[in-house]
């Protein structure tokens, strides 16, 4: 291609990737933006006003002293609040951090142990249970939800932290994600390691494992980020408010306090910014697991 | 011990956790759905047989007339109607089979003798009463026992308005979004692509959407579409002198459901942008140099040489979007309020959590297993291999 036409190829593309740079981040932004804004704010005539969150253009001031938006000055007063108009929030936080905790560490342990099995050790009906498992990976929710249910309903796990993460511990695709890492991982070490005398277990412990960590990582981010947005079965295994993870309590705030955009909207940035940290920090895995499942495919 | 069997061992214990797990919760849930989807199943039924009961207070409820006014088993008997009083004061619901039982077996003159003496103002459960009062049959009143209708919820379906209309709905959805968020993914990739600085901010932007809850997302959206919200304010300064009028986006039936379409669009084209990113790095530049000395257009390049090489990432990308348009349920429950605009894993959710017929929700659940089974057969089959 001639250097001209690369040039405008080039523009092209600048274009096509920021203005879907400003399509992408202005719903956070707005929402950050009128997170940051009080309630009611005294204007320069001494009268208190009602904040309109609503209003266009949002009058962003960010060169004066309070910054100002929709001219009340920007302040942190609301995501305490969220804490003090829904006083269950906090409980929210810990139960999704204990959900999403327990659902990581069960899938670490069960994904590696699996993986291991299926990858490197012989033991009868392998294959069968190989093929089985991959012949459910299509599953939806919808089929398995009933009757998951209806199984903590007979075990008396409903509104429980057990009944919530009990079906969650293992997923085919974590075990899939391992099994596919130690195929791949030489074997000249665990050799090595039989040669000294180390049995299966302490192969796999010793030598194993602590050589598995990006694997290991990569499936705990994934399995992590996955629990902790999760909708759909703390919704149908929870029913008391205390029980509830933030996603739930997301919906029930909506419900009950659905003109307090502020409060809304520091109660969504509050569970949103944990992600967005683990995301930034280990921006590199996930990128590499995207195109790994891609490769599968 | 010899290494084989060790090894077996091992490999057993190793697995057996996932094993477990996969056999309870997936394996098991997927042989009691075909069982539930021909009967009538009511979760709510369950825990009416657990339910505590006084009987002293159900029969004077029943009899309108306090324990302590009556004083023989004459006075009352007549006033006794054994089958209205287990299924409107004891509360279960009776099919033919236990009716009948209780006819013969249910011993009503050793309960109404017991309630004169006193002796049944206590607490017990439904099914514990049952039993104590049937002579016979007792099995029939242990728990809550779902009735096989056999095709019955199959046949429902075809009358059901709303499986009509949600099924309607989620393939539109799926005909809608899986397109546009594959082709964006492309088209962002390509322009990613195309030795532009700073690729690695755009793809950390790109994927913060993919990162957010559902929840979260439906909130913010919440915001921008509702209808005094900005983004009926831009639109107004756009195009308020030709006549817009702000739109109630979610409210409306006519747009709420296009409007969670585009939110899911915006939601996953980054995310999918990663992957077709990783198959266009992929790419050799040396393809490219040879058809351009070959005298190739761009165009001819992208069609002849950049979509054929991206098969594998299209093919993944269409059936991971179709399984996850199937079942958009997160989104629909927070921010659809009509019962026009539902989709069916959204109607499978209301049948079984909301209605009691887990029966029904199953059959229906079925049914989209069945579809996007068959979409997405249909899809690795016509996909083509090679162009």
């Amino acid at each position: 291609m001639t250097e001209k036409k690369w040039k405008i190829a080039r523009i092209i593309s600048y274009i096509v990737l920021i203005v879907y740079t400003l399509i992408s981040l202005f719903p956070f932004l707005w929402a950050a933006l009128v997170s940051f804004v009080p309630m009611n704010y005294v204007d320069e005539n001494g009268i208190t006003k009602g904040t309109d969150v609503m209003s266009w253009p949002p009058k962003i001031r960010v060169f004066e002293w309070p910054p100002k938006a929709f001219g009340a000055p920007l302040t942190f007063e609301n995501y305490a609040k969220v804490f003090e108009v829904v006083p269950l929030y906090s409980r929210w936080f810990l139960n999704t951090v204990l959900y999403a905790g327990f659902i990581t560490i069960g899938n670490i342990l069960i994904g590696t142990l699996g993986g291991y099995a299926f990858a490197r050790l012989r033991f009868p009906l392998k294959e069968v249970w190989f093929a089985l498992f991959l012949g459910t990976m299509m599953v939806p929710a919808q089929v398995t939800m009933i009757p998951q249910y209806t199984l903590m309903v007979n075990w008396d796990l409903v509104n429980t932290y057990y009944g919530m993460v009990f079906p969650k511990l293992a997923n085919i695709f974590g075990l899939f994600l391992m099994r596919q890492f130690f195929m791949n991982f030489p074997k000249e070490m665990e050799e090595a390691a039989r040669i000294d005398g180390a049995g299966i277990g302490g192969t796999f412990f010793r030598i194993v494992l602590p050589n598995a960590r990006p694997a290991v990582g990569a499936l705990a981010i994934y399995t992590f980020l996955g629990a902790w947005n999760d909708f759909q079965w703390p919704l149908i295994i929870t029913s008391q408010k205390e029980m509830y993870t933030l996603t739930l309590g997301l919906n029930f705030f909506k419900t009950s306090y659905y003109t307090f955009w502020q409060y809304m909207m520091a109660a969504t940035i509050i569970m949103t910014i944990p992600m967005i940290i683990i995301f930034l920090s280990f921006q590199k895995q996930f990128v590499e697991t995207g195109r790994a499942a891609a490769v599968k495919g | 011990m010899k290494p084989k069997t060790r090894e077996a061992i091992s490999g057993y214990l190793f697995a057996s956790p996932v094993i477990i797990i996969v056999l309870l919760f997936v394996i098991y849930p997927i042989i009691m759905i075909f069982y539930y989807s021909f009967t009538n199943f009511n979760p709510l039924e369950t825990q009416k047989f657990k339910a505590p009961l006084n009987p002293q207070e159900a029969i004077e409820l029943h009899l309108g007339m306090f324990q302590t006014d009556v004083k023989s088993v004459d006075e009352i008997e007549s006033w006794f109607d054994v089958l209205t009083f287990i299924q409107y004061d004891v509360g279960i619901n009776l099919n033919e089979e236990q009716k009948e039982a209780i006819l013969k077996y249910f011993d009503s003159q050793k309960l109404l003798e017991d309630f004169i003496e006193g002796k049944l103002d206590t607490t017990m459960t439904s099914s514990e009463f049952m039993t104590t009062y049937m002579k016979e049959e007792k099995d029939l009143f242990k728990k809550y026992k779902p009735q096989i209708v056999g095709l019955g919820n199959f046949q429902r379906m075809f009358n059901d308005d709303y499986v009509r209309i949600s099924l309607f709905n989620t393939l539109l959805y799926t005909i809608i979004v899986v397109p546009i968020q594959t082709f964006l993914a492309v088209l962002l990739a390509v322009a990613a692509n195309s030795k532009v600085k700073g690729v690695k901010f755009y793809k950390v932007v790109f994927f913060l959407p993919a990162i957010t809850s559902s929840a979260a997302i439906s909130m913010i959206f919440w915001l921008i579409y509702s209808k005094p919200g900005v983004l009926n304010r831009i639109l107004v300064g756009l195009f308020g002198n030709f006549g817009y009028q702000p739109i109630d986006w979610l409210n409306n039936p006519n747009t709420a459901l296009f409007s969670i379409m585009l939110m899911n669009i915006w939601s996953t084209a980054g995310y999918f942008m990663i992957t077709f990113l990783a198959g266009l790095q992929d790419i050799p530049n040396s393809l490219y140099e040879a058809a351009e000395i070959d005298g190739a257009s761009g165009g001819q390049k992208f069609w002849r040489i950049t979509l054929p090489l991206l098969r594998p990432q299209i093919l993944f990308v269409i059936v991971m979007g179709t399984i996850g348009c199937m079942q958009v349920f997160d989104q629909i429950y927070f921010l659809i309020e009509n019962m026009r605009n539902i989709t069916i894993s959204f109607y499978i959710y209301k049948n079984a959590f909301e209605y009691g017929n887990m029966g029904y929700a199953s059959s229906l659940a079925l049914i989209l297993f069945a579809i996007i089974m068959f979409i997405t057969f249909l899809q690795r089959r016509y996909i083509p291999e090679e162009y």
